[in-house]
């Protein structure tokens, strides 16, 4: 994962752009907007429900520790093809702050021990989920880029 | 969005095993209705539980909790749980969060029973 400043937006072909309010569950409404902007993208369908996972994930974190559940605060959601890469750029505006989840890599059995919590398993999800999730923040703007390629290695 | 989009009805099988239909979205916020279900099914009288997640619409790290949370609490009481229905997605999930090792996947209800004698 690399943290970049520059207000970037990946270049391509849009297909989606979007914003939800941030308020639970919204993520829902996220993940069926992007799925049906890359219907037609050429993603096998078990790729597709990757993307769908970590489309919510990360929704979800930019929901609860970016805009910190606050309803009219809005998550802007874009959806880009460039080449075989499909990129889904979520940003909120809470600024630099890191993805939520542990500092460690989440282990069942620790959390079965009461060691680690029961939850945090968002980040990990997001990160097995894609073949690539990069973080950038430009002013308030913090934007979390998830890049799933439709060719090639295929599952 | 409103409270918790799932149900979970119970089924006794037996006395000592329960199914769980599930249907809809597991997530964080549906953790009463779970532990609801739990006590239905027996609580600490259930020495099995089975979740069929035949009717799974969607799920997230925050359900991935909420399943954490019922395993430690079957645990302490030695109580196995075990699950059919998942799709091939949700099968991954559960194998990459290695909740498959704790929760016996199975093709379906009767092979879920069968595996400790509880079949109809």
């Amino acid at each position: 994962m690399t943290s970049l400043t520059q207000p970037a937006r990946p270049p391509g072909r849009r297909l989606a752009a979007f914003a939800v309010a941030s308020e639970p569950g919204n993520e829902r409404l996220a993940l069926d907007q992007v799925a049906a902007a890359v219907a037609s993208s050429g993603l096998t369908p078990a790729r597709l429900e990757r993307l769908k996972t970590a489309v919510a994930e990360a929704t979800m974190n930019a929901i609860e520790h970016g805009n910190l559940g606050q309803p009219d605060v809005p998550v802007d959601v874009e959806v880009i093809q460039d080449g075989a890469d499909i990129i889904v750029a979520i940003t909120d505006l809470g600024g630099e702050h890191q993805p939520a989840g542990p500092a460690e890599e989440p282990d069942l059995a620790l959390k079965l021990d009461g060691v680690q919590r029961a939850r945090g398993w968002g980040l990990f999800l997001i990160r097995n989920m894609v073949d690539g999730m990069q973080v950038r923040t430009d002013g308030q703007r913090h934007t979390v880029e998830l890049t799933m390629r439709s060719e090639g290695d295929q599952t | 969005m409103d409270g918790p989009r799932v149900t979970m009805d119970v089924r006794h099988i037996g006395e000592t095993a329960a199914v769980v239909d599930i249907k809809g979205d597991v997530t964080a916020a549906c953790e009463p209705v779970l532990m609801s279900a739990y006590e239905q099914a027996g609580g600490l009288a259930a020495s099995r539980l089975v979740l069929n997640f035949g009717g799974l619409e969607y799920m997230n790290s925050g359900g991935i909790g909420m399943l954490v949370t019922l395993l430690v609490r079957a645990n302490r009481h030695r109580q196995q749980l075990a699950a059919y229905g998942l799709t091939d997605h949700y099968r991954e999930i559960f194998e990459l969060t290695r909740l498959d090792e704790a929760i016996t996947i199975f093709e379906d209800e009767a092979s879920a029973l069968a595996s400790t004698g509880t079949a109809r």
